[in-house]
């Protein structure tokens, strides 16, 4: 997929600038059972149907150091007042490293910003995480927790940063971080259905990565 | 810096027990406890007061027989009941209720005080209808014979503790030095697998902060030798804290000496770290209010359905040792029961928190992740 480089910041998926940029359907599969991280999880979601997004709409840009990653699906289903609806994009270190369906692993950790939908109560929690992926939901945050309010967080706001709409029943959300994550030129794509309780390694991945050529 | 147990049997759920070096365990007498939610209320004041926190209690007291908290707990699911994880339900919000706002400014300062009574804002989720403690007191069985007792519960800091297992991140471990079991809240991303795997249902979700939390078994007292809040600020002086496997310790000997004190819930498979005294109730009346002495008020069906089988064994020693003391003898059992001397209960951990020089930082950077004040000096 081309990144072209542009001259504004996208970070809303209504911005003019994403009307101009190419996007490409990228189909997603649910993470392997088998290597969810433990035995809890695999005996949990045995026989139970998840990774229910079959695809997504992919388009990325860049402007200057940072890179913006607008991802869209269809999402018909009521919310769960308790998960909410998420999705991330992931990055290797290396073009040499394993396929992306286990979103990382404990020999080639990926890089991952994951946005979620936040719950009413959730207003100050950062939308989206700057995360070390070694495994389906071994996540790590880079650095410490944000704090909630971005005026308080050491460096003021996180270096990754969203923006998103819900619109006819479509989730268009756009992650944005530093270009310098994308190096390998490879980027997987990890989606959540929230009413489906999906979350950690229990969502839809793209079995194969998605070639980045950056601008 | 505390130890942890990291990629132990025990936390990846797939192997055989691991023991701590030392295990802090706690015995409940329940035929001293009257359900006056002073430990509740104790845990709450100290660990359960910030943001999203508000439906939390760590520590609760329920009425048995009862739905308990959260409500139908013990339907839920979770634990190893043969060895391998089973998997449970995630309690949400309206099943453990509580946390309620309510119209303080309609009744005191807008004029209705008359014709509005107080009561919990109606939020629409459900959550207020149900408590940490809806159940009080109601029980079962028919008047004369109805019958009661109260259950402190509090997270068993299992010796198999299936939350950890769970937990995909690697946040939540038992911590070498106490058998404690924590979670780093740093690394927590609030996936909430723990909440289903824990069979006790002991574990909370802040909403607000996306984070799961628990019972800390009140790590930083026990670090400068000070008990856990809801054991020393029990007036029923009936909740012992302690190394399990100190032979001279009271609960040594409740638990593996004279086999009075039983994990709740046995057949969960984790290993549970706190134990109860099950409860005698008094004596049934017949129908002609004549004492019944041979029917238990409590049925042991019932007993055993919480405490396991050895219930019944437990409750003939305590009988016997009653009897032998009407009967004007001596009893090592219920001299330890009876607690002459308070300090007794807490084992090692016998510090009085007055006197403590107060380190207040260490504790905001064990359990928050806000740094210390930044801008004073
Ligand atoms: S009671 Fe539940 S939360 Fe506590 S250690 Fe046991 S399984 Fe974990
Ligand atoms: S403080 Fe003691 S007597 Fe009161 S409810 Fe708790 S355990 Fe029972």
């Amino acid at each position: 997929m081309r990144v072209p480089e542009i001259t504004d910041d996208p970070l809303q998926p209504a911005d003019a600038a994403w009307r101009e940029l190419s996007s490409q359907t990228v189909p997603l599969v649910p993470v392997p059972l088998e290597s969810q991280p433990n035995e809890y999880i695999r005996t949990a979601w045995e026989g139970r149907p998840y990774g229910r997004v079959g695809e997504v709409q992919v388009a990325a840009a860049r402007h200057g150091e940072r890179l913006f990653v607008r991802l869209e699906w269809a999402d018909a289903a009521e919310p769960n007042t308790e998960f909410p609806d998420g999705a991330g994009v992931f990055f290797p270190d290396s073009a040499d490293d394993g396929p992306p369906v286990t979103i990382g692993s404990r020999a080639a950790p990926v890089r991952l910003w994951a946005w979620r939908d936040r719950l009413v109560v959730q207003q100050d929690l950062p939308a989206v995480r700057d995360l070390v992926a070694s495994g389906p939901g071994v996540f790590q945050p880079v650095g410490p927790r944000p704090e909630p309010d971005p005026d308080e967080r050491p460096g003021g706001p996180s270096e990754v940063s969203t923006g998103w709409a819900l619109a006819d029943g479509r989730w268009a959300v756009v992650v944005s971080g530093n270009v310098g994550a994308a190096a390998s030129g490879r980027m997987g794509v990890v989606v959540w259905d929230g009413s489906n309780e999906e979350r950690a390694g229990i969502g839809a991945v793209t079995p194969s990565w998605v070639p980045l050529a950056v601008a | 810096m505390s130890s942890r147990i990291e990629s132990g049997p025990d936390v990846t759920g797939n192997g055989h027990a691991g023991h701590p070096a030392g295990q802090v365990a706690m015995v409940f007498d329940l035929n001293k406890c009257m359900g006056c939610q002073t430990c509740s209320v104790a845990c709450k004041v100290l660990w359960t007061r910030g943001e999203g926190e508000d439906h939390q209690w760590w520590m609760t007291v329920n009425t048995q027989p009862g739905l308990g908290t959260p409500k139908g707990w013990e339907q839920m699911g979770g634990g190893r009941p043969d060895g391998r994880p089973k998997p449970g339900h995630q309690p949400g919000r309206a099943e453990f209720g509580g946390g309620w706002s309510f119209n303080y400014d309609e009744v005191f300062y807008g004029g209705k005080g008359r014709s509005v009574h107080l009561q919990p804002t109606d939020t629409g989720d459900g959550t207020t209808r149900w408590g940490m403690n809806w159940d009080e007191d109601q029980g079962a069985g028919e008047y004369p014979n109805s019958y009661y007792f109260y259950l402190p519960r509090l997270c068993n800091h299992c010796t198999h503790p299936v939350c950890a297992a769970a937990c995909p991140t690697g946040a939540m471990y038992k911590r070498a030095e106490d058998g404690a079991v924590l979670r780093d809240e740093e690394l927590c991303q609030g996936s909430r697998f723990c909440m289903e795997a824990c069979p006790y249902k002991k574990i909370y979700f802040n909403y607000t902060r996306g984070v799961a939390q628990h019972c800390i078994l009140c790590f930083p007292r026990l670090e400068q030798g000070v008990a856990p809040t809801c054991a020393r600020q029990c007036p029923g002086r009936l909740t012992f804290v302690g190394m399990l496997s100190d032979p001279e310790g009271p609960i040594h000997k409740l638990v593996h000496q004279w086999e009075l004190a039983l994990p709740l819930h046995p057949e969960y498979g984790t290993e549970p770290n706190i134990f109860y005294v099950p409860p005698l109730a008094p004596y049934r009346l017949h129908d002609d209010m004549s004492i019944d002495y041979e029917t238990p008020r409590i049925p042991p069906e019932y007993l055993e359905s919480l405490f396991g089988p050895k219930v019944h064994q437990a409750l003939a020693t305590l009988k016997t040792e009653l009897e032998r003391v009407r009967a004007g003898g001596t009893s090592e059992i219920l001299d330890t029961l009876i607690v002459y001397r308070w300090p007794e209960l807490f084992g090692p951990f016998t510090t009085d928190p007055a006197q403590l020089e107060r380190t207040p930082e260490k504790v905001a950077v064990a359990l928050r992740s806000k740094p210390a004040g930044n801008d004073h000096g």
